[in-house]
């Protein structure tokens, strides 16, 4: 009786772990065509770019071991300050107006207004249009005699030289760069809005609170996760920009807009510095991770009930 | 409440005209024939329209042949991202295997990592594997997506177990249930994953700058850039050259305008 029972059971266990092998070989299966092209395309590069900026590696020849030295050169290299500098400059001037506009944007699409479509899909344009043929029509745009310095002209005041003068290029990159990504954010910002509870503002209304207030008030703190999380995907963003640059300007007038990303480019594949190159990169992924990190423990103060 | 709407309008106006401009203005400038561009102000419009420089830059430039390679390599891409992502997605959110939840945090871990990091050791690892100045570069790294692993587990996390647990009372294997049940219920979601990779292929640039040399392999993004030195200030052959490019991806845009926004939406999820 006992050992007829203890038969049974020993039975029943063993199926079941038969059918969890199972299922757990059908689980590695499932997931290893992913993970072999996660592995070689971001795992292993992770690791393999910090041996890198180590090495004096520069295609043509074998890499020798080199220790910080990458690190020592960036710290005495005034061009890689020069860009940092353009980047950080880049990021605060660009980011803070991009949250700004969204922000606003996206409330007053979050109207009952006849035609609110057509609004939305213009803010959207920019956002699927290739960020090379958004370059060519900007540097038409402003160019000497463009639209806008004819425009500038017609109602007396002096042309400018956009793209060409050192004081005023970076900020018509970053012009252009808000121009582009306006739709993008503006359209996370409007998914957030339409989940916070009609009731709520209404009661605000109710309250007494104009439409500045409520935004202040009400809006904002409720959309605060989510202004949060798109502040830290623009700065992220904002630290490896190219396309524009690339296209626009190669950087110049001078360094005047070589952000770091450009560099990087610039390093690694037009004077095959890889080891810099990498050094460089792994700059950048520092400096990310430490803004991320700042704006986390910074988030306690504004953002919005978040346990 | 009159004042406010009036107001909204206003700025709403102002803002959308700012976004279309741009465009008007490529459009106007490809109509003008080159000996106009600069004897005129900016605000002249050509009339009768000479579309000779569309004619010009579909003859000079081989512009098939980009929108061909862009194509090719979007479509192989975008099915790849589909079936791998929906693949791991299923593992991650339905099949219990050792080691499975370490492994998906792990995955969320990468996608911290910025893409400047990974393009000179990718070039490299190209290089090992043959793959520079091929198609393959284009396709291989792109064909496994984490970002795309993690939208389809959420999706499928929410899929009933009711009918995992009837279909293998029915004695379907992960497979087949994975293929014959998931898959088409998960259509939505995988029209989205799909536009978001196609849109990005579609529109990449640094990494098929980076990997391709030769000029019969590049993208439409890639020939487009190499264009401004070779047409420097014809702005009206790169204005329609630029058309060229957006255009397929506009008409795409309000074909499916609605899976569009939803992508851009998920893409808040990213990070």
């Amino acid at each position: 009786m006992d050992i007829a029972l203890t038969l049974k059971k020993a039975r029943k266990a063993s199926t079941f772990s038969k059918t969890k092998t199972k299922e757990a070989i059908w689980g590695y299966l499932f997931i290893t065509p992913n993970f072999l092209i996660v592995l070689v395309f971001t795992i292993f590069p992770v690791f393999f770019s910090l041996y890198m900026s180590t090495t004096d590696w520069n295609i043509l020849s074998q890499p020798n071991f080199i220790g910080l030295e990458n690190y020592q050169k960036i710290l005495g290299d005034s061009i890689a300050r020069q860009t940092l500098f353009n980047t950080f400059y880049f990021t605060v001037v660009s980011v803070p107006l991009n949250v700004a506009f969204t922000l606003v944007l996206a409330v007053l699409l979050n109207q009952k207004i006849r035609g609110i479509t057509v609004f939305r899909t213009a803010y959207y344009l920019p956002v699927i249009s290739a960020s090379v043929a958004v370059s060519l029509m900007f540097m038409w745009i402003l160019a000497n005699n463009g639209l806008a310095n004819q425009m500038l002209t017609s109602i007396g005041l002096q042309p400018v030289r956009w793209l060409t003068d050192p004081k005023i290029a970076l900020n018509s990159v970053i012009g252009v760069t808000i121009w582009r990504g306006l739709g993008l954010n503006m359209i996370i910002f409007l998914a957030a809005l339409q989940d916070i509870p009609h009731e709520l503002i209404e009661a605000a209304a109710i309250d007494g609170a104009n439409a500045v207030q409520r935004f202040i008030k009400v809006i904002v703190p409720l959309i605060s996760p989510v202004i949060f999380f798109v502040t830290i995907t623009s700065v992220i963003g904002s630290f490896q920009s190219f396309d524009l640059v690339y296209n626009m300007t190669k950087g110049g007038p001078g360094r005047a807009t070589t952000v770091i990303g450009y560099y990087i480019w610039q390093q690694a594949f037009n004077y095959l510095h890889m080891g810099y190159g990498a050094a460089l990169a792994y700059v950048v992924f520092a400096a990310i991770l430490i803004l991320t990190l700042i704006q986390w423990v910074l988030r306690k103060r504004w953002v919005y009930s978040e346990e | 409440m009159a004042i406010i709407k009036a107001v909204t309008i206003t700025i709403l106006t102002f803002g959308a005209i700012t976004m279309i401009i741009p465009f008007i203005w490529s459009i106007i400038t490809a109509l003008k024939s080159t000996e106009n561009i600069f004897s005129h102000s900016a605000f002249w419009i050509q009339f009768p329209p000479d579309f000779s420089s569309f004619a010009e830059v579909w003859n000079r430039v081989p512009i098939l042949r980009y929108a061909a390679n862009t194509l090719k390599v979007a479509l192989i891409v975008t099915a790849g991202q589909l079936l791998t992502s929906s693949m791991a997605g299923y593992a991650f959110a339905k099949l219990k295997f050792p080691g499975r939840d370490k492994l998906f945090l792990f995955y969320l871990a990468t996608m911290m990592v910025p893409g400047t990091v990974l393009l000179i050791p990718n070039f490299v690892v190209m290089g090992f594997l043959g793959a520079v100045d091929t198609h393959w570069a284009l396709i291989l790294s792109a064909i496994g997506s984490t970002y795309g692993t993690f939208l389809m587990r959420q999706f499928f996390l929410t899929f009933p177990s009711e009918l995992e647990d009837a279909a293998k009372l029915d004695g379907c294997n992960p497979l087949t249930f994975y293929w014959r049940i998931l898959l088409p219920n998960a259509k939505p979601i995988l029209t989205t994953l799909g536009l978001m990779a196609f849109q990005f292929i579609w529109n990449d640039f640094q990494w098929p700058l980076i990997v391709l040399n030769s000029e019969s392999k590049r993208t439409l993004q890639v020939g487009l850039s190499y264009l401004t030195s070779e047409y420097y200030t014809d702005w009206n052959l790169l204005m329609a050259s630029s058309i060229f490019t957006i255009l397929p991806i506009i008409i795409l845009f309000f074909i499916v305008q609605k899976q569009f926004v939803q992508s851009f939406k998920l893409s808040g999820l990213k990070g």
